[in-house]
């Protein structure tokens, strides 16, 4: 019996080292652990040994079986691997070909640097004000203590809609009517849309965008204002930014500025961009007296200072963008710059 | 305002470069733009006196020269100019003398004699042509006067002078003038500063009252000041005058109209002068125009006058425009033996105004709109009888006419040094205050006890210094901005942030660039007979028209953004860009039916696109929105918006309100306005869209019992929309359906004809028990039932 086991194994073993399909090492497992296989019939013949001998003949018997089944099992993952293996020698990519991005829009130049602005401002303890760009002239101008005969207030120079109500020429009238409605302090900042009466060309557009800001509290210093202003320039463009402030006018303000930052690109040598190594960015000043005595402020309690841009200028000079009716244009090569 | 460095220094101490000056200046509030050396590239040109001239032997249009250029021998110059001729004095770009093109002189054979050198023309030279007659800028510029050959021309006719271009604010009419600025250069550099010469006017009585009366009707015109000269000799001004003139892009003309322009661009005064016989009159009348009036202003064109504009006449017509213009009836000629110089003073806005409606603007009343003060009037005309003597053009007839009704007051100012220390956020003596507002020639009274207050008195010139922070500015501008420290605000801490509304706006946007849509800028303008014509507007709709628009494209305020977006998909689709996907959130502008009130502005949100979508893209889209936005319970139905094809759009409703519309472009728009076939936009009202959303998320137990489904497919009229059978199934959810999805659309041969299929799967679920078939089926068979009676729908085998 002993022999009969072993010439079993060895023939098994025989077998399998030939093997090189799955569907072939099923055939042999059936061969040998099938209902009828010849291990499976071997043990039938158990029953006719003597009791001596059928506890090491069953011994040897399950060591026989417990070795092909390893032995299949072994065989069948190897092939299992070997099959993977051929597989994908036919999934071959040529990695250098593009990939397929999902789809995503982009956002308008001008309106990125708006976004810009207000995070860095409403970082600094701003909200955001709006109000109506159709608006009473008297919000307009007067109460910004432009005078009665400006030149500004001209049909040449700003949209009426009726005698009483124009388009806002700049958004300082969302400030009044913020001061006229809270008291200090206050910090508020207002973007939006302003209208001119400016023919279309490179550099105008009669539709542009502004902000503005306004901050009015007690003890509210021009050393403030540069330094909030300064601190503005210098989270947009990096902080090797350097700011300069010019005299300048402005009838909502008193004394006024102009505030230049050392150009980004060049650094402030002087390139393209800038020509003499400033960029003109901001007009400001502190707030007239006149326009916190007409909101109901006091002009010795309370101090303050205003400042306002252009957003095409920033986004044309930071783009590098040298007409302004591109941004107008929404040509879609433009937009998906952005 | 256009300044010259050399003009500067004839009144100022400069002890520096102009490229230093301009930056000085710039930061003390007199902004210069530009600043550039006069014909920079111009070099070597020199006076030559032409000896000899002579034909060219082998050439008809050529003549050789032989001209004096301060060498030794003369040179030969072949020319082709016709207008030089035998001891002309002219300029001569000698070899290696360069002209104001950049071009180098070398020897140049013509026909075998050599030329050493070309004569050169107004243009060559450098200077500019339109401060020229037409003879002097047609050939060779020929010198009036003989020059020692060898001169150098740049330094003649420019004065190797730099020109600054001036940014003059609002505020700062007394820096319309070289003097004015000087005047800002003296305090910037804190150097001294001399006065031009004025002549002793002395009494007013004097022979003049035999020859003139001035009379002031209108409160436009608040100084009237007149001087009268015989004139000795009109000839052009001296050479002096005239460089200074051309650096300032003034024509000179002749004596006496030269200095009435020099003496405003040095003291920022316009002067008139008159021919005093051609007024045919002994008075001069300031007085508003009457009906009907003309004049022909001294370009010959004949002007018509309005009721309310300033003039200038002898009593019964206009001789001049009052600040403008003068008249060419009254014109200085070769022929003038008297001239009446008028210096005066008329109100800013009438100026303004009357040179905008006549379209005609100068030199002098873009100085009068800015607002001059009459204490000016009789320095400038001191100064113009001061030139025009020491020049030799005139005699002064004795005596002066000076009309000034109210005279201008002085302005005191209080301020406490402390305040501007505290205002400004610096600390410095108020010695150290006192030095800076001398150097502005503002005095400056103290109360010796009182250390803090000071007493203020600007100059009269300096009509913009009215409240104490205009003082402050003084101060702070002297000591320089830009040595007032930078500090952190203190007071109140704010935290600032967007509102809720802004926060929405935030997210839609988001959501939209998410999705492949690309944002979008457009003006406000639009034009009814462009909605109209896009069925978006009706004739007689109310809309806000402006009152003075640019052009009737841009008449309106436009009260939707779908025809800009329209005219982006056309841009777009013209330049063969694929792929549109478009949108703005903007304002749009409606008329107001209470009259009393503002029009009304809506935010509104734009979404188009064309290419490579259909409708329901497009809706899904705007599902999406509402999803990211929390809000649910959206209704669409098919709308009547004309702008769109009628089976393919809707109105979008959210609790029975409607918030906008989506929908295909109608094929007929499409085709008159050349879009992409199949173009769809949807608009939505941001306001009520930012009042539906609800942000506030609250976590749901996930499921704990299983799931069961029931599939139907059901026939039905082909015009049934989805959405009725929908609605119906979900009118019997006792709580038990978790979702409805339609799976499959289907029309064809497999049913009859005007019928199609729709096939939904709905999903049942109990969150406390696993549910039975019988609890389904009961549903199940009311849903069927229903269907059946109200939409004739039965289920497909
Ligand atoms: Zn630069």
């Amino acid at each position: 019996m002993h022999k009969q086991l072993n010439e079993l194994r060895d023939a098994f073993h025989k077998s399998t080292e030939e093997i090189q399909t799955l569907k072939d090492l099923e055939a042999i497992r059936v061969q040998y652990l099938g209902k009828k296989g010849r291990l499976t019939i071997a043990l039938k013949g158990m029953g006719k040994l003597s009791p001596e001998e059928r506890p090491t003949v069953g011994k040897l018997a399950n060591v026989i079986r417990g070795e092909i089944e390893k032995t299949i099992q072994e065989k069948k993952e190897w092939l299992e691997e070997k099959k993977i293996d051929l597989e994908i020698q036919n999934e071959k990519l040529d990695i250098t070909l593009p990939g397929r991005m999902p789809e995503r829009g982009h956002r308008h130049p001008l309106n990125l640097v708006m976004s810009d602005l207000e995070k860095i401002f409403i970082g600094m303890g701003f909200s955001i004000a709006e109000g109506p760009e159709i608006e009473w002239s008297e919000y307009n101008f007067d109460h910004l203590n432009m005078p009665a005969e400006h030149a500004s207030r001209d049909l040449q120079e700003t949209f009426y809609y009726t005698e009483d109500i124009v388009l806002r020429t700049q958004t300082s009238p969302v400030q009044i009517r913020v001061m006229e409605n809270n008291r200090p302090p206050l910090r508020i900042i207002s973007p939006g849309r302003v209208y001119r009466s400016d023919e279309v060309d490179a550099t105008h557009s009669p539709v542009f965008h502004q902000m503005e800001g306004l901050v009015i509290d007690q003890n509210i210093t021009m050393s403030d204002l540069k330094g909030t202003l300064s601190l503005f320039a210098q989270k947009l463009f990096g902080d090797t930014v350097k700011t300069r402030f010019r005299p300048h006018q402005f009838y909502f303000t008193e004394p006024s500025a102009e505030m230049d930052v050392s150009c980004f690109k060049c650094g402030g040598t002087g390139c393209r961009v800038c020509g003499s190594g400033w960029i003109e960015l901001l007009g400001c000043g502190m707030v007239h007296p006149n326009v916190l005595r007409h909101c109901d402020i006091d002009p010795n309690v309370f101090s303050g200072f205003a400042f306002g841009m252009g957003l095409e200028r920033v986004a044309m000079t930071k783009y590098e963008i040298n007409d302004l009716r591109l941004l107008f244009e929404n040509d879609k090569r433009f937009l998906e710059q952005f | 305002m256009q300044v010259t460095f050399k003009w500067l220094k004839d009144y100022v101490e400069i002890d520096t470069t102009p490229e230093d000056l301009a930056e000085r200046i710039t930061m003390s509030g007199t902004c210069v733009e530009t600043l550039e050396e006069v014909a920079p590239k111009v070099q070597g040109i020199v006076a030559g006196k032409i000896d000899t001239i002579e034909k060219h032997p082998e050439a008809d249009k050529l003549w050789v020269c032989t001209v004096s250029v301060g060498k030794e021998k003369p040179i030969t110059i072949i020319t082709s100019a016709t207008n030089v001729f035998a001891d002309a004095t002219v300029p001569v770009a000698v070899v290696g003398a360069t002209i104001a093109n950049g071009d180098t002189m070398t020897e140049v054979a013509f026909r075998g004699i050599t030329s050493q050198g070309m004569f050169c023309s107004v243009e060559e030279m450098g200077l500019n042509t339109s401060l020229f007659s037409k003879e002097q800028i047609e050939g060779i510029y020929i010198f009036d006067e003989p020059l020692t050959p060898g001169t150098d021309i740049k330094s003649y006719m420019w004065g190797d002078d730099h020109i600054l271009e001036v940014e003059i604010t609002a505020n700062r009419s007394d820096c319309q003038s070289i003097y004015g600025i000087a005047k800002e250069v003296s305090a910037t550099l804190d150097t001294p500063i001399c006065a031009p010469k004025l002549h002793p006017m002395g009494e007013a009585e004097g022979e003049i009252q035999n020859y003139l009366s001035v009379e002031i009707a209108s409160k436009k015109c608040s100084r009237y000041h007149a001087t009268m000269f015989r004139v000795k000799k009109i000839e052009p001004s001296p050479h002096w005058m005239q460089v200074r003139l051309l650096n300032a892009a003034v024509r000179p003309i002749n004596n006496i109209v030269d200095v009435t322009n020099f003496v405003m661009l040095e003291t920022g005064q316009p002067l008139h002068a008159f021919d005093y016989e051609s007024l045919k009159s002994k008075k001069i009348v300031v007085r508003e125009a009457g009906k009907d009036e003309t004049v022909v202003t001294l370009d010959n064109k004949e002007r018509a006058l309005k009721p309310d504009m300033l003039m200038i006449t002898n009593g019964t017509y206009p001789v001049a425009v009052a600040g403008i213009m003068g008249g060419a009836n009254s014109e200085i000629t070769k022929e003038t033996e008297l001239v009446l110089l008028e210096s005066a003073c008329f109100d800013k806005t009438s100026v303004r105004l009357t040179s905008q409606r006549l379209g005609l603007r100068s030199e002098s009343s873009s100085r009068f709109e800015k607002g001059l003060y009459p204490n000016l009037v009789e320095q400038a005309t001191a100064r113009a009888t001061e030139l025009l003597l020491s020049i030799g053009a005139c005699e002064l007839i004795d005596g002066y006419i000076d009309v000034y009704p109210e005279k201008q007051q002085p302005v005191s100012i209080e301020v406490s040094a402390q305040w501007i220390n505290d205002f400004i956020g610096i600390d410095i003596s108020r010695k150290e205050m006192i030095l800076y507002l001398k150097r502005l020639f503002i005095e400056v009274q103290t109360d010796p006890d009182n250390e803090d207050k000071m007493t203020v008195y600007p100059p009269d010139y300096r009509q913009d210094l009215e409240i104490r922070e205009d003082i402050a500015e003084e101060v702070a501008r002297l000591y320089g901005y830009n040595n007032i420290p930078n500090t952190i605000m203190g007071g109140t801490t704010l935290v600032g942030g967007k509102t809720r509304d802004q926060q929405l706006e935030e997210l839609l946007t988001d959501v939209l660039i998410g999705s492949g849509y690309s944002e979008t800028l457009t003006t406000s303008f639009t034009n009814l007979p462009h909605l109209v014509d896009l069925r978006l507007a009706d004739e007689k709709d109310q809309v806000v028209q402006l009152l003075n628009p640019l052009g009737e494209d841009n008449s309106m305020m436009r009260n939707t953004l779908m025809a800009h977006q329209l005219e982006i998909i056309q841009t777009n689709y013209n330049h063969k860009n694929t792929r549109g996907r478009f949108f703005e959130i903007a304002m749009t502008y409606h008329h107001n039916d209470d009259p009393k009130g503002l029009p009304i502005e809506k935010e509104r949100c734009v979404i188009s696109a064309y290419d490579g979508i259909d409708f329901f893209g497009l809706k899904g889209l705007v599902e999406r929105i509402f999803a990211s936005l929390g809000i649910d319970g959206v209704e669409y139905k098919v709308g009547e918006t004309a702008l769109f094809h009628p089976y393919r759009n809707a109105d979008i409703y959210i609790k029975d309100q409607c918030i906008g519309t989506l929908g295909e472009v109608h094929p007929i728009i499409v085709k008159n306005h050349r879009l992409p076939r199949r173009t769809y936009i949807c608009e939505l009202d941001c306001e009520m869209l930012y009042e539906a959303a609800q942000l506030e998320v609250r976590y749901i137990d996930l499921p704990r019992y299983p799931s069961s489904s029931r599939d139907i497919a059901l026939v039905l009229d082909e015009g049934v929309p989805s959405g009725d059978v929908v609605k119906i199934i979900e009118s019997h959810n006792n709580g038990m359906i978790e979702s409805i999805d339609l799976f499959d659309v289907y029309v064809g041969d497999q049913i009859e004809k005007g019928k199609k299929s729709l096939a939904y799967s709905i999903v049942f679920r109990l969150p406390e028990r696993t549910l039975t078939d019988e609890d389904i089926q009961g549903v199940m068979d009311s849903i069927l039932k229903d269907l059946n009676e109200k939409l004739d729908a039965k289920l497909r085998d």
